[in-house]
């Protein structure tokens, strides 16, 4: 598929992707779609999954152990 | 522990992951009127930070005490940490239009830590969380021009940083 700008891409009936703006190394692009379809861009997911295994922390005692070994690290890092 | 406090309070109670029962003011909530990637329904955080645990901060959730983000300073993380909001971050976070916002005097960023077993701590400095310090309106904000991944290593690398 190839578009200018100006042009645009339909999908499906009620979403419509249009090329805004052509720069050098990046494209501003509109999206049109309905209010139940979520727009975000790809790497969104990727932090997604990174919340998930952030909040994924095990007991009291382990977060301790690693905040201890942590604070040491930086408190080193700083001498 | 500290937390902001204004003189209309409106004193709650919260079930902490860590922390035991705390009081909190009401006015001290962040606000994440989009909740954060993976926890779109979680919109009230407190920031709970320790003298003994600085610079550490805890991000609880208010309304589900098993969810607590372990958080550092982005810059704490990383001292040469830039932060680049776009227009859509900053609208959403009630910041002036065309304007990057000051770290630490218009706004707090903050970097998701994740531990996992037998590797050092990660920082995800990809999407740190930022807190609009006047407003306390937050948001966890992707750096598209980032060199940085979800998963820094902490301490980090010097060169990673320069």
């Amino acid at each position: 598929m190839r578009r200018r700008a100006g042009e645009s891409i339909l999908i499906g009936d009620d979403i419509e992707i249009q090329i805004m703006h052509i720069g050098e190394s990046r494209i501003k692009i509109g999206i049109t779609a309905p209010k139940t379809v979520p727009v975000t861009l790809k790497e969104m997911k990727l932090v997604g999954q990174e919340n998930l295994a952030a909040a994924r922390m095990r007991s009291v005692a382990a977060l301790r152990h690693m905040l201890e070994h942590l604070i040491d690290s930086a408190a080193d890092g700083q001498k | 522990m500290r937390m902001a406090t204004t003189p209309t309070t409106q004193i709650q109670r919260c079930q902490t992951r860590y922390f035991g029962s705390l009081e909190y003011d009401q006015s001290s909530v962040l606000e994440f009127p989009e909740g954060l990637p993976a926890f779109e329904r979680e919109r009230r955080f407190l920031m709970l930070r320790q003298p003994r645990n600085e610079p550490l901060a805890f991000l609880q959730s208010v309304d589900t005490q098993s969810l607590c983000f372990v958080t550092l300073p982005a810059q704490a993380a990383c001292p040469g940490f830039r932060l680049t909001l776009s227009p859509e971050d900053l609208e959403a976070l009630g910041l002036e239009a065309g304007h990057q916002p000051s770290l630490g005097r218009d706004v707090l960023c903050l970097a998701i830590l994740s531990f996992e077993e037998n590797t050092p701590p990660t920082a995800n400095l990809l999407a740190p969380i930022v807190i609009n310090l006047r407003t306390l309106r937050a948001r966890q904000a992707l750096q598209t021009d980032s060199r940085y991944s979800v998963r820094e290593p902490l301490p980090l690398r010097e060169a990673a940083c320069s």
